[in-house]
């Protein structure tokens, strides 16, 4: 159980004052129990710290899953269906398990419903063996028609993906009447369809798992997932073992941008061979794999009309949503999205077709419908001959989105945008545009943490919570750091191993506001109890002992940490920590502004800046929150310009399915990138960053390139095909 | 065509020979020019392999690997990439290079084979057989991080870090042939690797201060 501290007290925290630190008092909340403090208070969060793990990641020494290396392993391989639509009639394994090196063949999954489905798996001693293993299997299937465009899907003959149909009953919200009399009064009106195709997370470390079941009634199982904790109940119904007998362990995570919850499809095979072999099985999908086979971004179709005021206010918003999540349900936010209109109506429904399902992508359902929501606004702005900017910001109570709006647009120099779109002299042409977001976060009560001050001294803060590459294990020793008054380098974290205290998993952008708190409980609460140990020794009541500099002191004295420390018992001492609600909170905004180049005479669209101001409450490590807003930035650029998958309607395939066809942002293509935090937000509370970074600047870059060269491009991505068609179809370029 | 799908169901598989034969002329040609044949490449019963370029190869090869300054010794088809070979068949293993596109886009498994950098998907491990091989865990350790290596850790120039080991290997040779290079010389430098957290603009960052600290 928790450790009850005494409630009302003052405690003392450090602050750092003219770049001196001293300790103040300051009075906790009523229930006692720890604070943050003022965010500019903070001796070690709120700084710029290097990531603990990055020296054993840049030496190539840190474990990842697709890095266990055991006595014994086997390396698994799956089956991938060739059809888009098909039944598993028969599946023939006998030669597979005959094939020099195979140790195990199991069948897979027996619905087909999109090309790729797995439908075997074998394991063998080395991943050519494997391979050779998987041609020699022999499948039977009975196969269906297919349809793989939301376009064909809606045709009333079209084949069915589910026998309930293909177009999900819509859900409706708004006064439809009420809208089409706003739109008949206003100044203008805007009537378009805007499309986002299907985008894959790409993680560079693909989806698998390695299990280790060699018999008996226990299995480890490492994982590369965003939550170690849905992995043991998983892998244990696959092993018909106890949830508990499963330990699952994820060291370090080579992505997965909402990708990696649970075994999946890769992991119950892996079990599977795993127990046929009564060996270790690695099954990590191949590239081809992973393009196929886990979920993806679902793509979206939305047919908007907006309508505003001459004055510029958006009065009336009509929307159409189609989620085009393949076989699943897709997500996406409902229009108009971050704005109000005075009356709105929405009917939001799902297109399946025979593609692998969606899933969470980095902020799911944000960016598809930021970047209709943001290309509308643009297109009513222009229309009225209102300044974009001007138009958003009067059509924005937040003051929130105002103060992030002036400070983005003064690091861009909104003064520089062309006020004709396609207006300037020579081909290549220069536009800017902005965008906005929002998201929610916040944290939960899941995270168990413990923090154990040994007797030598040693600290250890442990929860079984995974590191994406989001700087989890940083924070979280600098958090029991700052509040022991040690440097980070005197903490030990252990994380990602079920065995430790639960945690939640890493989506919503809610592991730092979910974990945080309860690291901060937890080495508030060591804090205390030390301070109860080391009062006497000092000559001092508990309340007026204090740990700063790697020192505890008390009425004039000081002990060193090692001497302090020598005070526990053996066993040392451990505090427990669960989350607070007073130490989190939700709900971000985030602008984005965007420079591009667009060659009038090639198509070719070149970023040049990105800016992106993004409020996060506390910043837990501002080195890291700026890499993470790059890397929405960079994401969103990708999403924007480049990437989508591209199916063959004939045939139900991918037609781009490797890093080769599907073109992910690379170094050539970077702009210079301005990762903002926005301080404005004084919140004292953690809030998780992950996801909002994406959102805005999707829209920021389409509205950029319509100011540069006067194409408006509403499908996504915007490749030269479409601004070259634009411009010929009579765009506004000389 | 029927031919050729009816063997590859059968176990002892004709057509992965015919590969391999294809191999034995690439690999183990390239092995002899190097004279090396007879020294460091074994077949599986330890009789020395036919130095005919058309005899067919099937079963393992013993290869001698010079990795990061050590002989190691691997078991391997001859159909095995160097990546695979590092990866899966020493012991223990130098997993630092990763595979990820396992077709040469992505240079997460980037190594450098006398001192130039490769995508080891893309070479096989007979091949290299004898040469200098260098993987990120020759360049630098924990404990003594090279300064590209430093330098990332102090930029921020990784975040989940799976493509970390190959820009840090690409950006460790490029520095020694380059050691002053520009921004765009460095993005030139750095187009066959692939980040997908999006870690370019620091790993730039990173490199400029890298060259600044050996000059």
């Amino acid at each position: 159980m928790q450790q009850q501290p005494p409630k009302k007290k003052k405690i003392k925290v450090p602050k750092v004052v003219n770049g001196q630190e001293t300790m103040v008092e300051i009075e906790v909340d009523d229930t006692g129990g720890p604070v943050w403090g003022p965010n500019n208070g903070h001796t070690l969060l709120n700084h710029r710290l290097t990531r603990v793990d990055g020296l054993v990641k840049v030496s190539g020494a840190a474990r990842y899953t697709y890095d266990v290396h055991l006595p014994g392993m086997l390396y698994g391989r799956v089956l991938r269906a060739p059809h888009a639509h098909a039944r598993v009639k028969k599946v023939d394994l006998s030669a597979a398990l005959k094939v020099p090196g195979v140790k195990a063949a199991v069948e897979g999954l027996q619905d087909v419903r999109y090309a790729g489905t797995p439908v075997a798996a074998v394991a063998a001693t080395t991943p050519e063996l494997a391979e050779d293993g998987i041609r020699a299997i022999v499948v039977q299937y009975e196969v269906l028609p297919h349809v793989v465009r939301a376009e064909d899907a809606i045709k009333p003959d079209a084949p069915k993906v589910f026998d309930e149909g293909n177009v999900q009953a819509a859900n409706s919200r708004g006064d439809k009447e009420k809208v089409a009399a706003a739109l008949a009064k206003c100044a203008a009106v805007v009537e378009a369809e805007y499309r986002t195709p299907i985008v894959h997370h790409s993680c560079l470390e693909t989806h698998g798992n390695v299990v280790d079941y060699r018999g008996g009634d226990a299995a480890t199982v490492y994982a590369s997932t965003q939550w170690t904790f849905s992995i043991p109940g998983d892998a244990a119904q696959e092993l018909g073992l106890k949830q508990s007998a499963v330990t699952a362990i994820v060291e370090h995570m080579g992505g997965g941008f909402g990708s990696k919850f649970g075994i999946g499809v890769e992991g119950a095979l892996a079990c599977k061979l795993s127990k046929q072999a009564s060996a270790p099985v690695k099954l990590m999908l191949t590239r081809h794999d992973e393009f196929l086979i886990p979920v993806n971004r679902s793509g979206s179709w939305q047919k908007l009309t907006g309508g505003a005021t001459k004055d510029g206010k958006l009065v009336a918003v009509e929307a159409t949503q189609y989620r085009l999540g393949g076989n699943d349900e897709g997500s996406q936010a409902g229009q108009p999205y971050i704005y109000t209109a005075t009356d709105f109506y929405r009917e939001v429904s799902s297109i399946h077709t025979n593609e692998a399902g969606s899933g969470a992508m980095r902020a799911p359902g944000h960016p598809q419908a930021s970047f209709a929501m943001e290309s509308l606004m643009d297109e009513l702005a222009y229309k009225l001959n209102l300044d974009p900017l001007e138009f958003r910001k009067i059509n924005l109570k937040d003051p929130a989105y105002h103060r992030q709006l002036e400070r983005g647009a003064r690091e861009i120099d909104w003064s520089r945008r062309n006020t004709t779109p396609g207006g300037g002299a020579g081909p290549v042409k220069r536009g800017l545009g902005c965008g906005v977001g929002v998201w929610g976060g916040g944290g939960s009560p899941q995270c168990k943490v413990d923090v154990t001050i040994g007797r030598d001294g040693a600290v250890t803060v442990a929860c079984g919570t995974q590191d994406l590459g989001t700087g989890t294990r940083t924070y979280t020793r600098a958090i029991v750091a700052e509040e022991l008054g040690l440097q980070i380098a005197d903490v030990h974290e252990q994380i990602g191993n079920s065995k430790l205290g639960a945690s939640n998993p890493s989506g919503g952008s809610t592991t730092a506001a979910s974990l945080a708190p309860a690291v901060k409980d937890a080495a508030y609460s060591a804090r205390m109890m030390f301070a109860e140990k080391v009062a006497p020794l000092l000559g001092v009541k508990p309340e007026e002992v204090t740990f700063a500099g790697s020192k505890v002191s008390g009425g004039g004295k000081s002990l060193s940490w090692s001497q302090a420390c020598a005070a526990l018992p053996a066993t040392g001492l451990t505090a427990h920590g669960e989350w607070k609600v007073n130490l989190a909170d939700k709900g971000v905004h985030g602008a984005a502004f965007a420079e591009v180049e667009v060659d009038t005479e090639t198509g070719h669209v070149r970023p040049v800046k990105i800016v992106h101001v993004q409020d996060v409450g506390l910043p837990l490590n501002r080195l890291a929150i700026e890499s993470q807003i790059n890397g929405g930035m960079i994401q969103a650029m990708g999403m924007a310009l480049w990437e989508g998958r591209v199916m063959d309607a004939a045939l139900g395939l991918m037609c781009n399915p490797s890093f080769e066809d599907y073109k992910i942002p690379g170094s050539l293509e970077m702009p210079e990138l301005v990762p903002l935090i926005d301080d404005g937000d004084t919140r004292e509370a953690v809030i998780g960053v992950g996801e909002p970074p994406i959102i805005p600047t999707v829209g920021a870059i389409a509205n950029a390139v319509f100011n540069a060269c006067g194409v408006r491009v509403r499908e996504l991505p915007i490749t030269p095909d479409k601004i070259l068609m634009g411009l010929w179809k009579g765009g506004q370029t000389a | 065509m029927t031919k050729e799908h009816d063997e590859t169901s059968r176990p002892s598989d004709p057509s992965r020979r015919k590969f391999l034969k294809g191999v034995g002329i690439v690999g183990a040609g390239a092995a002899i020019a190097g004279g090396l044949l007879e020294t460091e490449l074994r077949g599986e019963r330890g009789a020395t392999v036919a130095a005919t370029a058309n005899a067919p190869m099937s079963g393992t090869v013993e290869v001698a690997l010079q990795v990061n300054g050590e002989r190691r010794a691997v078991q391997v088809e001859p159909r095995t990439t160097l990546l695979n070979a590092l990866r899966n068949h020493l012991d223990p293993p130098l997993t630092g290079p990763k595979l990820v596109c396992d077709m040469g886009t992505c240079g997460a498994c980037t190594v450098l084979v006398d001192d130039k950098p490769i995508y080891s998907c893309l070479v096989l491990a007979v091949d290299t057989a004898g040469k200098k091989i260098t993987t990120v865990e020759g360049l630098g350790t924990a404990e003594q991080p090279n300064q590209v290596q430093a330098a990332f850790v102090a930029d921020d120039a990784l975040m989940c870090g799976f493509c970390t080991p190959g820009f840090v290997t690409t950006l460790s040779a490029y520095l020694k042939k380059n050691p002053q290079p520009t921004l765009d010389e460095l993005r030139e430098a750095c187009k066959g690797n692939f980040c997908r957290c999006g870690t370019y603009p620091r790993v730039f960052e990173a490199a400029l201060k890298a060259a600044q600290q050996k000059a």
